[in-house]
């Protein structure tokens, strides 16, 4: 028998004896050995298994109670700050994010269109654009807060972009917001603002942009 | 290979039957077996109230079953084998919870230092560390009192990957107790 093989059937059953067995441990001095440190570790074993073992409760054990819950505690935090930050900044943009979103396929559209829709979408609006049509996918006069309000999306480079130009519509202030898996920015104007919406595409560049190509006619109301 | 049949911390039924009324109800053999059974699923789920399930389970199948049982003497292994496949099917079932069990184990280490039997708590963690394959083995050897070709019948392995299982039990409790580990031996765990 070899030493491999002793070691196994000790190791599997310290207190086994067979005849093949015994007579390698009369002449194997660390074998003999390793079946009386076995032996021990199966006492051992033994009295460890005398009673039941302490009950382990699955990830909610006593010491972890003050980790749930200043992660409670945080993520509740968290989640007020990030409704605080992505809120609309106000009625006026909330009401943006709306329209757009009763108006899904104007993201979609892939197209130009014709000049005379452009010229139909931006009639009484007082505007003039220096946008040439082959940018323009979607253009409708949308009814918005009394008014019927020019609704175009530009294609740039990173994507469609919706511009909304609210001749009536009078802000003190640039104002941004992030609702919905889109981001906007309303603008003031000198006759009104301009709403500039997307959802990915440069949103500083696509309004400084919007802000030089809509011009404002003079009178016009 | 026949295992020796060492004092085994669980009371046989042959000693609970010595100078018992013959008549005794097999509902009383089987209740009267119910702490036994209930440190046995214990070790087996490292989960008390899992254990609890699993022997009410248990017992509810055994009475059941109790046609099947002609010898009485032979109640505890019938049973304990009852606990070992009931524990099996739930096993199989809550794979992933009983998994995450041994994120909460890790917690309880520091515990050790407040034990006055520190040796022992860290071998009784290390037992409920040890992977099932060679826990359950280990189990039915040490509480169960099985024999190496019982173990393999129940497990539906060869006798050689039944020593096997049970050396490298061992040899990993071994490492836990700061004694050396022997080799590891290379032996096929091929079903008989």
């Amino acid at each position: 028998m070899s030493c491999e093989h002793s070691r196994l059937q000790i190791g599997a059953d310290p207190e086994g004896r067979s005849a093949e067995l015994e007579q390698h441990l009369q002449e194997c001095e660390p074998c003999r050995q390793f079946r009386a440190e076995t032996r021990t570790l199966d006492a051992h074993i033994r009295r460890a298994l005398e009673r039941p073992p302490e009950s382990a409760t699955p990830r909610f054990t006593a010491s972890w109670r003050p980790w749930a819950l200043a992660a409670s505690v945080l993520l509740a935090m968290l989640t007020v700050l990030a409704v605080w930050l992505l809120r609309p900044s106000d009625t006026l943009a909330r009401e943006v994010v709306a329209h757009v979103q009763q108006e899904p396929e104007s993201w979609l559209a892939q197209q130009h269109v014709d000049a005379q829709s452009i010229d139909t979408a931006l009639r009484g609006a007082g505007v003039k654009l220096d946008i040439t049509s082959d940018r323009i996918s979607y253009a409708q006069s949308c009814w918005f807060r009394d008014h019927y309000v020019p609704h175009l999306v530009v294609q740039t480079a990173e994507g469609p972009v919706t511009v909304i130009i609210l001749r009536s519509q009078h802000v003190s202030g640039r104002r941004t917001f992030h609702e919905a898996g889109m981001s906007g920015v309303i603008v003031p104007a000198p006759q009104g603002s301009i709403a500039v919406v997307t959802r990915g595409a440069n949103l500083t560049a696509a309004a400084a942009q919007m802000q030089q190509d809509v011009h404002w006619l003079a009178g016009a109301h | 290979m026949r295992n020796s049949q060492p004092e085994s911390p669980v009371t046989s039924i042959s000693e609970r039957l010595s100078g018992a009324d013959p008549q005794t109800s097999i509902t009383e053999l089987f209740e009267s077996m119910r702490p036994d059974l209930l440190r046995f699923a214990h070790w087996l789920a490292r989960d008390r109230s899992l254990a609890e399930d699993i022997v009410q389970e248990s017992l509810l199948r055994a009475w059941r079953s109790r046609d099947t049982l002609k010898d009485r003497g032979a109640a505890r292994a019938w049973l304990l084998t009852i606990v070992r496949r009931e524990h099996a099917r739930l096993y199989e079932r809550k794979r992933l919870e009983l998994v995450s069990l041994d994120d909460a184990l890790e917690s309880q280490v520091p515990a050790k230092a407040a034990d006055p039997e520190g040796d022992l708590f860290t071998l009784r963690h290390a037992i409920m560390r040890l992977p099932i394959e060679y826990r359950e083995p280990l189990l039915l050897q040490v509480l169960g009192g099985f024999s190496t070709e019982e173990i393999a019948r129940e497990l539906a392995l060869s006798s050689t990957a039944v020593l096997t299982r049970l050396f490298r039990a061992r040899n990993k409790l071994r490492a836990f107790c700061g004694m050396s580990p022997a080799p590891d031996v290379s032996t096929s765990e091929a079903a008989p």
